[in-house]
Parts: structure tokens; sequence; C-alpha cells
């Protein structure tokens, strides 16, 4: 409706209650987790660093045998490796795949769980409890060791990769929207939307899932660090990305290969991983205070 | 109770039926055999090799042979170590897993359960946040990192103890920490949440009101309901601690079972994959069972879920 249908002379702007959105609400509860906007605020530096960094460093695969494996310097920040090239930009580069490996895993893993969660949830009865109890067994399944075999059998392929990470991380995301959804299920605007004769699907992705979209962006956020861990820890155990491209998880491999001699090789990818794996926990923690208040912890 | 065992051990079959058929097939449709790597060997000799090994049969013959010996207990012979059975390497490596195993477990549940009830009934003080920052420390930095720094430090900058080996029983300290404290710190996050749900219930106000002390109130009334998280996750504990031994026993050189299954992964050796994976599979299976009837019995309430 528009402003002049109002008598104007009733509500002046100052009066005006500005009802605040979830968003708004879970937005400024957030801030005010000094550990979740550090968080945020070192995501951030890094993502930059690791996207636009490389355009300004020496490149990553400029060697200097003269050189050699030397330590930190005014010349190169974080020392270089065996090859002499620069750690620094070496754990740029490194990031981007790291980060780009939690991303789509993170997503693929994402789009199989709250599809699965939401039409187990949606349909309920047989249907939901076969569903979950599939998830229940697959929970139990070693399945690091399944991705471990497809890695070695179906060559280090980086799509591989990202599928079979995701194929593996969206059990618990699954178990979740299921939940949300069985809660929402009774709802009167579902109902409403039912009544209007809409399709199953469209309820479903129209009017439920964005209803429960707080829980989702959570557990995503706890997701992507778990993504990353197994991503390093395959490249650990040299299956997951293969050279020429490298990670945080190869970076990681190279080093305590050659820590006895050369420390910063494993010190320094060692930390910016971690520093990586704790703002996305600190992130996540303090989202899931700010939006989730029914399971936020304490 | 009982009835909810059997029913939990009748659904293992299928269960682990399908692992092994899916291992077994997804092996066989992999480009390359056992013998592709060696080098220089003639096709004859590459037929009398695959004669011997029973891998020129039909695919679901070689599949009912394998599932035929299985059922006896027989995993068959191991296609790169020659004249070895699967189940003598198993058997040779896997006592080193389950003590590796065993021990961080032991370490983890030592550390965990000690940090996180400390940090419950101090909760909000500084051992609450002393505690819960270590722990979140031991879940942001991983086990390939922890593992080399702990060398680095303990066995290269001051040589306490040695890099690596499985020997003597100071060899046991720096592997069992490294795995151990990652799940110490899972397992301190959720004793204190489960120590703060209990301490906030009636029953523990009972026992404060009728003068129990402070030490029992937490260790004789708090700690049975506050661990049942714990409980919980152990099945996904459990199976954590068996694949991250890969790692640990990658970076401290032991002899053990999860080294040997990724060098047969590597080393395409069939038997060997698959009789490891069937091992493991059964392990986390039978364990997470264990671990669901434990729960119930803690936690009746469960059982109506």
């Amino acid at each position: 409706m528009s402003p002049t249908t109002l008598p104007s002379a009733v509500v002046t702007p100052e009066q005006i209650e500005t009802g605040n959105s979830l968003w708004r609400d879970a937005w400024s509860r957030l801030r005010k987790n000094h550990l979740a906007v550090c968080g945020g605020a070192t995501l951030l530096v890094l993502a930059l660093l690791c996207a636009f960094g490389p355009f300004f460093t020496q490149s990553y695969q400029d060697q200097n045998l003269d050189l050699g494996a030397a330590g930190p310097s005014a010349a190169h920040w974080l020392g270089t490796d065996t090859l002499g090239r620069d750690l620094f930009s070496r754990i740029l580069f490194g990031g981007r795949i790291s980060i780009m490996v939690g991303l789509v895993a993170t997503f693929v893993a994402l789009a199989i769980g709250v599809t699965y969660g939401a039409v187990a949830g949606f349909f309920g009865g047989k249907i939901d409890a076969v569903m979950m109890r599939i998830v229940d067994i697959m929970y139990a399944l070693p399945f690091t060791i399944f991705v471990i075999l497809l890695m070695v059998f179906f060559g280090r392929n980086i799509f591989l990769l990202f599928f079979a990470i995701g194929a593996v991380e969206w059990l618990t995301m699954a178990r979740i929207v299921r939940g949300q959804i069985i809660s929402i299920k009774k709802m009167e605007y579902i109902e409403a939307a039912r009544a209007l004769g809409l399709g199953k699907r469209r309820i479903i992705f129209r009017h439920m899932i964005p209803n429960i979209l707080g829980p989702i962006i959570v557990y995503t956020t706890l997701t992507i660090p778990a993504v990353m861990l197994l991503e390093a820890f395959l490249s650990f155990l040299g299956l997951g990305v293969q050279p020429p491209m490298s990670s945080w998880g190869v970076l990681i491999k190279d080093g305590a290969e050659k820590m006895e001699e050369f420390w910063w090789l494993l010190v320094f990818p060692g930390g910016v991983f971690s520093l990586t794996l704790f703002s996305l926990n600190f992130l996540g923690d303090g989202l899931r205070d700010a939006l989730d208040v029914r399971s936020s912890k304490d | 109770m009982l009835r909810f065992t059997f029913r939990r051990l009748l659904q293992i079959i299928p269960v682990l039926w399908i692992i092994i058929t899916a291992t077994f097939f997804m092996i066989r449709f992999v480009p390359g055999g056992p013998f592709t790597a060696e080098k220089a060997v003639t096709p004859e000799i590459l037929r009398n090799l695959e004669a011997h090994y029973g891998l020129n049969k039909p695919l679901y013959q070689q599949y009912f042979d394998y599932m035929g010996s299985l059922l006896r207990g027989d995993l068959g012979p191991s296609f790169k170590y020659p004249n070895r059975t699967v189940n003598e390497i198993i058997g040779d490596k896997l006592p080193t897993s389950l003590e590796l195993g065993f021990i961080s477990l032991a370490v983890a549940l030592t550390i965990g359960i000690t940090l996180g009830t400390l940090a419950a009934v101090k909760r909000n003080g500084w051992l609450d946040y002393i505690c819960s920052s270590t722990a979140m420390i031991g879940i942001c930095v991983p086990t390939f990192v922890l593992g080399p720094l702990l060398v680095l430090t303990f066995a290269i900058r001051f040589q306490w103890l040695n890099a690596s080996g499985w020997y003597g029983p100071s060899d046991r300290i720096l592997p069992c920490l490294t795995l151990g404290c990652v799940y110490a710190a899972y397992i301190a996050r959720l004793t204190r949440g489960g120590m703060l749900e209990v301490l906030n219930q009636d029953y523990i106000r009972t026992a404060r009101a009728k003068g129990a002390s402070e030490t029992r109130v937490v260790f004789k009334h708090a700690l049975r309901g506050g661990l049942l998280p714990v409980v919980s996750f152990l099945g996904p504990g459990i199976a954590g601690i068996l694949t991250g031994s890969f790692v640990i026993e990658t970076i401290f050189q032991i002899p053990g079972l999860g080294r040997e299954f990724v060098n047969s992964a590597f080393n395409r050796d069939y038997t060997l994959v698959l009789g490891t994976v069937i091992l493991y599979a059964s392990l986390i299976v039978i364990l997470n069972l264990v671990v669901d009837v434990v729960q119930i019995w803690l936690n009746p309430k469960l059982k109506f879920e």
C-alpha cells in the first residue's frame, strides 16, 4: 500500500516502529560477539589475500636454486622452500585451492543434505523412517576409508575430490534439516500454501527452506572447516591435491618432511591453516548463538 | 534391552554385506590391476599370475569364491607380499594399531573429561575460559600439524624422545598424545555442555540440599548424566581414531595396520585392501552397536525414541 493512504497527520517518521527482522536481530547479536567478529574479519583478510595477493607477490613457481631453503627475511617474509620458492606466495596460492575445495565440497554436501533432509521430513511416515535409517547406518560407516580408496583408484582428480568429500559430509546436515522441517510442517502458513494448491516441490523449496535458513547457514559455516580438514588430511597422505597445484595440506606435508632443518616450512603453513579453522569455528559458533537461539550452547 | 541388542545385531549383517560387496566390485572396476605396475611382465607370466590368484575366472565366480572363503574366516593371499596371507599380515600389524588406538582413547577420555568437568563446575570463571580455549585449540590444530610440531619440540629441539619408531614405552608418548588431544578437545566440549545441563537439574539441588559435598555432587550425581553426550560421541570418535591412525602411523613411522592399508591401496593389493576395509568396517559397526547399547543402559528414556 502506498503511504498516501495513511492519514499523514497521525504518524510522524519518529513514531514509526521499525520492526527488527530476524536477520537484523541476529546481526546485532553477532556484532556483540567479539570472537566471532574477529574470526569473520580474519577470514575476510585471508580470503582477500589469497584472492588478490598473488598478483602482487612473486610467482609461487619461481625457483631460485642458488638460494635454496632460506629462513624468513625481508625479501621472503616467510622464507623459501628447498627449491628457493617464496613460501608466502605458495601459502597464498595453496589457500586458493584449500578455500575453493572448502566452498565447493561444502556446497555439494549442502545440496545433498538439504534436499535429503527436507524430503524425509516433509513426507514423514515410512519414507522418513527408511531414509533416516539409511543415514543412521551411513553414520556408522568408515567413510574416510572409502574416500581414500576412491582417490587412490580413480586418479587424484580435483573434481572427484569435491564430490567425494561432499558425499561424506552431508549426513549431519540432512538430520538437522529434517528436524527443522518437521517442526515447521504443521505451521499455518504451510497449510495455507497447501490450500492454495501449490506443488510439493514448491512448498519445500519456496516456503519451508527459506524459513529454516538460520540453522542451515550455521551448520554450513561449521561444515567448511570439517571439509577443509578432510582435504588437508587426504593431501597429507598424498591423496588430495596433486602437484603442480598445491593446497595447505600439501604444504604441511612438505613441511613435515623437511622440518628437521627448515622449521618454517611446517610452522607457517600449519599456522595459517589452524588460524583459518579457528576463525571458521568461532564464526560458526557465533552465528549459532546469533541465529539459532534454541540450540545455542548454555 | 535384549531384544534391542538382538535386532541391532541382525542389522549388522546386511550392512557388512553391502560394504564388502561394494568394495569388492569397486576394486575390480578400477583401471589397472595389481600386476600392471610390475616392470617387464610378459603376457605369459601375467596369465600365470592371474591364474594363480584366480583372477582369470569370471567376476561373479571370483566374488562367490571370495565370499565363501570369507565365511571360513580366510581373507586370501596377499598380491604384493608373496607367500603371505592377508590374515597373517593383519595379525602382525593390528595389535600395534589397537595399542595406539586404545592408549589414545584413554588419553582423550582422561584429558577431555577432566577439562570439561572443571570448565562446567567453574562456569564462566577463568578456569572455564582456559579449559574451553584449550579445547578450541585442540579442535583447530589438526593431528598432522600437531604431530610434527610435537616432534619438532620434544624430539628434535630437546631430544627427550624419539622422533619416530615404536619400540620402548617412551615411543608411545608422542603418537598417543597427538591422536588423543584432538578427541580430548571434542570430549571436553561435550562434557562441559552435558555437565552444565545436568548441574541445573532438580536432583542436583536436592543432593546439595541434603548436604552432599560438592565433590560428591559432581562425581557421584552429576557425572553419570553429564557424560551421556560423551558416550554418544564415542561411536564417531572411535571411527575417527581409527582413520586418524593412518596419518599418525605415517608421521611416526609406526608399523601398524593403518599405514599398511594406505600402502596396500597404493599398491592395488586387492585382497589386502579388501581385508582391511572389512576389518575396519566390522570394528566400527560393532563398536557403534556397543555404544548404542551402553547409551540406552545409561539413559533408558532413549528407548522410546
